[in-house]
């Protein structure tokens, strides 16, 4: 029986992943898994504050220069100051942001638990200082030692490291990297949605039978409704609506002729009618997912 | 767009028929009752994700749960009766973001460090002592070879050692040699120490960690073979010098730092282990579902292990040539396995 596991899921919004959590109440909710480019830039994004504060640090570091210590030592200060920087970076935002860093926040993205429990310490500790393992103490012993045509095999194996952790987010579904992965952790996309007006209308100037009513499912309806919201914002001109209603009377065989100025009246009073029918009909355990679909019962 | 605006140009078709009923949805009235909430909750959670949790008032941290869970139960029968898709999807957002809010447990850097070295981290060495007690062999039996070769035949050095670990010792550096560039030799000051330091844990330790860490994905055998090596390393050099009559000597110069350092490496061994244990034999779960469980477990004891690696870099660059005498550099070295040994087996117990 093919029912939808959440009506939310019938007009899938465009472009994410779904996945879904249970929160403690036993709810489950249905979170958006972040996009592959939306990862690259928030990672992008803190990787150049976090090389913004290194720098700011290295100032100080010129003095040495002056005072003429050697390279060795002078790299091995660089180093220890960037490797305290970066994971202080990340530990800090993702514990005392829950989950967030400034590279997250710009992209709307945040790290939650994969099982829907609280994001512990201990996860954000595992997840951030793995990082330094998967990508950035490879990369180093990878351009430290001198170049690869030297044929060193630290470097060789580190190069091959890399390639390897970095193709883990594209081998499993949850697009986690080697962090989540260990740490149980999942990366999602947290746009803030606004509650907009309801568009069903009280006092209806059109008025449908039941007959008219079992020519659409619910998919249809989430489309006109969709529709209907972008003629709010005027992304559907005058012209268009009309197309809609021509096509939905035929479809319905809606008989009296409709003037062009009220077309969006009708479209309006029609979601409103079609959405009591559908949402009674559910109610009374025939969910209709579109207009292909015979109704189902759902026990 | 009210109704009565839009009455007047179908006034005529309509004026004949009884004035409709009104069409009533019960999600609409769903939604009148509930909606106050919805908007204070969603109030209540912009300002927390803006501006932190502490930025609400006593009065809205105790509405918060309250408010929560009104909007997760309006989640849960929205779904069952309404079709309102702008409605549903925001119901979701909302009880998502509020679950982030209010599962969402803050804690600051040094918190979540302090719960880290308190708690998870030596729990998690005291999970892992079967593993670690494999690497342990694993190493000592290398130990023993390395010690039994070199000492036989020096040339066994030249194969064991790598060449940057090796310097300029080897078959024919001569006790003086050993004694006055190696053992004792003098303190470079502070801006030489910080090099080795540096040095040893960005490049030698870093890479046994990662190896012996991530070569436990392959079945752990790997594993094993590294850590018998690093014995072979180790009992190679104790063997060069054994034969020069600087056993005692030596063993002080390793102590040092290489108490806690082989204890790192042993760590690093038995995490690696850990994640080949779990990936062999998975239990109840499948195999990456056991490596979400317990490559957590193995993680920890890892990343803890960076900390020793942390100081045994600062004891090796710092405190080596430092001290310059033998038993004081037993003392310290020991001493501080001494703490280390305490550490994982006492230290956060509590609470079950």
């Amino acid at each position: 029986m093919a029912s939808p596991a959440q009506p939310t899921d019938i007009l899938p919004a465009a472009g994410r992943n779904h996945r879904e959590i249970i929160s403690p109440e036993g709810v489950p909710l249905s979170v958006e898994l972040a996009d592959f480019g939306e990862r690259a830039v928030a990672f992008t994004i803190d990787f150049i504050l976090l090389n913004a504060a290194i720098l700011l640090l290295y100032l100080p570091l010129s003095y040495l220069v002056l005072l003429d210590f050697g390279g060795a030592i002078l790299t091995g200060v660089m180093m220890f100051v960037a490797f305290l920087v970066r994971n202080t970076y990340f530990l800090h935002f993702e514990l005392a942001w829950r989950g967030s860093t400034p590279g997250k926040r710009i992209t709307g993205l945040r790290v939650i638990d994969r099982r829907g429990g609280p994001l512990l310490p201990s996860a954000v500790i595992a997840r951030n200082l793995t990082r330094e393992f998967e990508i950035f103490m490879p990369l180093i012993v990878l351009l430290s030692i001198g170049g690869v045509e030297t044929g060193n095999v630290a470097q060789w194996l580190s190069f091959a490291w890399i390639l390897a952790i970095g193709a883990i987010p594209f081998l499993n579904r949850d697009r986690m990297r080697g962090g989540d992965l260990i740490a149980g952790t999942m990366v999602i996309a947290l746009p803030r949605r606004a509650l907009l007006s309801d568009l069903a209308q009280r006092d209806a100037l059109f008025s449908f039978t039941d007959k008219h009513l079992t020519a659409y499912g619910a998919y249809e309806l989430q489309v006109l409704e969709e529709i209907l919201r972008g003629a709010q914002t005027e992304a559907y001109s005058a012209d268009m609506l009309r197309q809609v209603g021509e096509k939905i009377r035929r479809k319905i065989g809606w008989r009296e002729p409709v003037p062009l100025e009220s077309e969006a009246m009708f479209l309006r009073d029609f979601y409103t009618a079609e959405r009591a029918f559908l949402e009674r009909e559910q109610l009374f355990g025939k969910t209709k997912v579109d207009k292909y679909s015979q109704p189902v019962r759902r026990v | 767009m009210d109704g009565t605006a839009r009455s007047e140009p179908d006034e005529t078709r309509i004026s004949a028929e009884p004035p409709r009923p009104q069409v009533v949805l019960r999600s609409s009235e769903f939604r009148k009752k509930r909606e106050e909430d919805w908007r204070a909750l969603e109030v209540l959670i912009d300002r927390a994700e803006r501006r932190g949790i502490r930025s609400l008032s006593a009065v809205d941290v105790q509405r918060l749960p309250v408010l929560y869970r009104s909007a997760v139960s309006s989640l849960s029968v929205a779904r069952s009766i309404a079709l309102d898709r702008n409605m549903l999807a925001y119901l979701e957002n909302l009880s998502l973001r509020a679950f982030l809010v209010v599962y969402g447990p803050r804690s600051s850097l040094l918190d979540g460090l302090k719960r880290f070295f308190a708690r998870d981290f030596p729990r998690a060495v005291r999970s892992a002592g079967p593993h670690l007690l494999i690497v342990t062999l694993a190493m000592i039996a290398g130990v023993a070879a390395g010690f039994i070769l070199t000492v036989g035949d020096e040339d066994w050095f030249s194969a064991l050692v790598p060449a940057g670990l090796a310097a300029d010792r080897g078959p024919e550096s001569t006790r003086e040699d050993l004694l006055t560039k190696e053992i004792f030799a003098p303190w470079q000051g502070a801006a030489h120490a910080f090099a080795i330091f540096a040095n040893t844990l960005f490049q030698h330790n870093t890479m046994v960690g990662i190896l012996s860490f991530s070569l436990g994905l392959a079945a752990g055998i790997p594993t094993v073979l590294l850590m018998v090596y690093n014995g072979l390393i180790l009992g190679a050099f104790v063997a060069l010098h054994y034969n020069r009559g600087l056993t005692y000597e030596i063993i002080g110069w390793l102590s040092i730092h290489g108490v806690t350092e082989f204890t790192a490496i042993l760590l690093c061994g038995a995490g690696g282990l850990v994640i080949a244990d779990k990936m062999l034999f998975p239990d109840r779960f499948s195999r990456l579902q056991s490596l979400a469980v317990h490559g957590r477990v193995a993680a920890q004891i890892v990343i803890g292990a960076v900390l020793l690696f942390f100081i045994a870099a600062i004891l090796e660059g710092g405190f080596r040539q430092f001290v310059q005498s033998t038993e004081l550099r037993y003392a310290i070295g020991w001493g501080i396995g001494g703490l280390w040994l305490g550490y994982f087996l006492r230290a956060g117990r509590r609470r079950g």
